[in-house]
């Protein structure tokens, strides 16, 4: 392990910014502390380069407690979210400045930071001065700063939120790029989803403070455990639904539409009342009311893996189309009165329209006893 | 026609510069500067200024100032720059209270300040008394005279190099400390280089209102002579035309210092590009 936070906890005043987090990184993993803003994550950064005291729990690095020793002797890299380059020194000097503070030899100073440079491909900046550099020769440079001593652990904080789109989505493939290059174990801190999705080897998800769910992107994306990390990662729609088990038979009523329990995706087992996520792009729209309510798989289903295949439909009103570019966003108002956004990759529709849903069983995520 | 458009067109037709006004308000204020200023030098032509000037008396006072504005510059500049980096980076109980120390000598008239030194060093107080038993008198000395500057100019230094700290985003300093570089060593290659300038002009300042020193110097050691003090001496004996030269020695003094200190002690921040 060579990162491991133990039930870490900070407090500033009476406001609490860390509750009991613990994670941990093995060698040359680059995992994402991924939470909107506020949640705590760079106060996590800050307790693991040693900037702040944490009010309790322990920090650990190649299995050594380092909560109490200064971040000079921790041998963690950082890169903050605002750019710190020193302005009173020119870019080679920017990367070297870690390397003297070690016992390395002038020359081996100067190669080091040559290799370091043209890792993030500027070795031709190294006279440069930062002030002269654009936002991501900015963010580069620094990474062959931060990089440059070969530390055990490298914190990303926000590297990328100050940068336009198309540069951002370039200096991710760059981060991972070096990362992969250098091997070195990275804990890389966003408050976008996409960022975490596309660098992470797992993505730790943090709320208020505390650790709410952990993993591999993909199984986050698709069975989130929580409501919020549905709705954080990525784009959710929320319904609600209702489980009635009279009469012997169960009915289940999502978006205010009757359909069979067969159909329900698993959460709802045993709750009476839930919220049901799906995804704007697991839905599909059909202009065109459908005829019978839910056609739920009730009456033909043979069991639930069969059901699973057989697509819930659900009608609807369109009450808004957004042009977003590469996709229409439509929302479209459910009979029960929730509204929700389906992507779509052709136009034709208007507000009035109405409409009908499909979305697979498999793609609903249901939580039980919404609050 | 609209109330705007009527507003409109009443404002064309008196079209002014825009900031008029202000340039006449700070011009009054100008002339009240250079008036005086101008009218004094003017005087110069009916004194023997050299004359005066190579006069023991005056040399005496030319020579204990150079003696003391910088080593009182020295001083508040190696207390005061460590002052000012923990005021701008550190808070804790009774920070407002230093704070509030810290401007009392710009607040106090200097000539109470001298009389409130006067009550620690004077001739007759334990301090005063034991320093002058080993041969270090703290009043009508050198010695005081730099007390009485330190006193008065010291505060500038402070509140300058706070705000050049100040200045300094605090993540460039964590930056160093996460490369290996402990807390001193990181004042002395990240935050002072960066906030050089600030500290820069802090000496300055604190040169030129030590070195112009007269209310706190006044009380605390009439003698030996500074500059101002010979000056004043001179008015009372002589009026305003026997203190032209020394006031043309002052002034050629801090004009010499404050450029040179901003030639060679301006240290660039910034990497050019």
């Amino acid at each position: 392990m060579t990162l491991e936070l133990r039930g870490v906890t900070h407090r500033y005043g009476a406001e609490r910014a860390l509750d009991d987090v613990s994670l941990s990184l093995d060698d040359g993993e680059l995992v994402a502390l991924l939470g909107p803003s506020g949640c705590g994550k760079t106060t996590a950064v800050q307790a693991i380069a040693g900037h702040l005291d944490p009010t309790a729990g322990r920090v650990l690095l190649r299995g050594a407690d380092v909560t109490d020793v200064p971040p000079e002797d921790r041998n963690v890299g950082v890169v903050f979210q605002r750019p710190t380059l020193y302005p009173h020194m020119t870019v080679g000097e920017n990367v070297g400045y870690g390397l003297e503070s070690g016992d390395l030899a002038a020359d081996r100073v100067s190669e080091r930071v040559d290799r370091y440079l043209e890792l993030v491909e500027l070795a031709d900046r190294r006279d440069a001065s930062p002030g002269s550099l654009s936002g991501g020769e900015t963010r580069r440079v620094e990474l062959a700063r931060a990089l440059a001593p070969e530390p055990d652990v490298l914190l990303l904080d926000e590297p990328l939120s100050a940068l336009d789109r198309g540069l951002r989505a370039r200096l991710r493939d760059e981060i991972v790029r070096i990362q992969k290059q250098t091997g070195v174990t990275t804990l890389f801190v966003t408050h976008d989803q996409e960022d975490a999705m596309s660098v992470a080897d797992r993505l730790v998800v943090l709320r208020d403070g505390a650790v709410v769910a952990a993993g591999a992107p993909r199984r986050l994306y698709e069975s989130p455990p929580t409501r919020f990390v549905a709705s954080f990662l990525g784009r959710s729609n929320e319904l609600s639904a209702t489980v009635d088990d009279g009469n012997g038979s169960r009915t289940v009523r999502i978006g205010g539409t009757e359909l069979a329990a067969a159909a329900v995706p698993d959460g709802l087992a045993g709750a009476e009342r839930a919220a049901v996520h799906v995804r704007p792009d697991d839905l599909t729209l059909t202009p065109g009311a459908r005829s019978d309510g839910w056609s739920g798989p009730s009456e033909r289903s043979d069991g639930p893996s069969e059901a699973d295949q057989r697509p819930i439909e659900l009608s609807g009103t369109v009450t808004g189309v957004r042009d977003v570019g590469r996709r229409y966003d439509v929302r479209v108002e459910v009979d029960s009165g929730e509204a929700v956004t389906v992507e779509r990759h052709r136009d034709g529709l208007s507000e009035g329209d109405r409409v009908t849903l499909t979305a697979a069983a498999s793609d609903l995520t249901a939580f039980p006893d919404p609050a | 026609m609209s109330l705007v458009d009527a507003t409109r067109s009443a404002t064309n037709s008196r079209r002014l510069p825009p900031l008029l006004v202000f340039g006449v308000l700070g011009g009054i204020l100008l002339a009240s500067f250079a008036l005086p200023f101008a009218v004094f030098l003017g005087r110069t032509g009916s004194v023997p200024v050299v004359e005066t000037l190579l006069g023991t008396a005056s040399r005496t006072a030319v020579r204990n100032s150079l003696l003391t504005a910088p080593v009182a510059t020295a001083i508040a500049t190696a207390l005061g720059v460590p002052l000012a980096y923990v005021l701008a980076r550190e808070t804790f109980p009774g920070k407002r209270l230093i704070e509030a120390l810290v401007v009392l000598p710009l607040v106090v008239p200097p000539v109470v300040g001298g009389a409130m030194l006067l009550s620690v060093v004077g001739q007759f107080t334990p301090i005063g008394a034991a320093a002058a038993r080993v041969g270090v008198p703290l009043t009508d000395s050198l010695v005081g005279v730099v007390l009485a500057q330190t006193f008065v100019a010291a505060p500038f230094m402070v509140i300058t190099a706070r705000a050049g700290f100040g200045a300094v985003d605090e993540r460039l300093e964590q930056a160093s400390r996460s490369l290996g570089y402990g807390p001193l060593a990181t004042f002395r290659r990240v935050s002072l280089p960066l906030a050089s300038r600030a500290i820069v002009a802090g000496v300055v300042l604190t040169f030129a209102r030590a070195i112009g020193e007269f209310g706190a110097t006044m009380m605390v050691a009439y003698n030996p002579r500074t500059m101002p003090t010979r000056i004043w001496v001179d008015f009372i004996a002589g009026g305003i035309d026997a203190v032209v030269p020394l006031a043309l020695a002052l002034l050629a003094v801090t004009l010499v210092v404050v450029a040179t200190v901003q030639r060679f002690a301006g240290v660039p921040t910034v990497v050019e590009r």
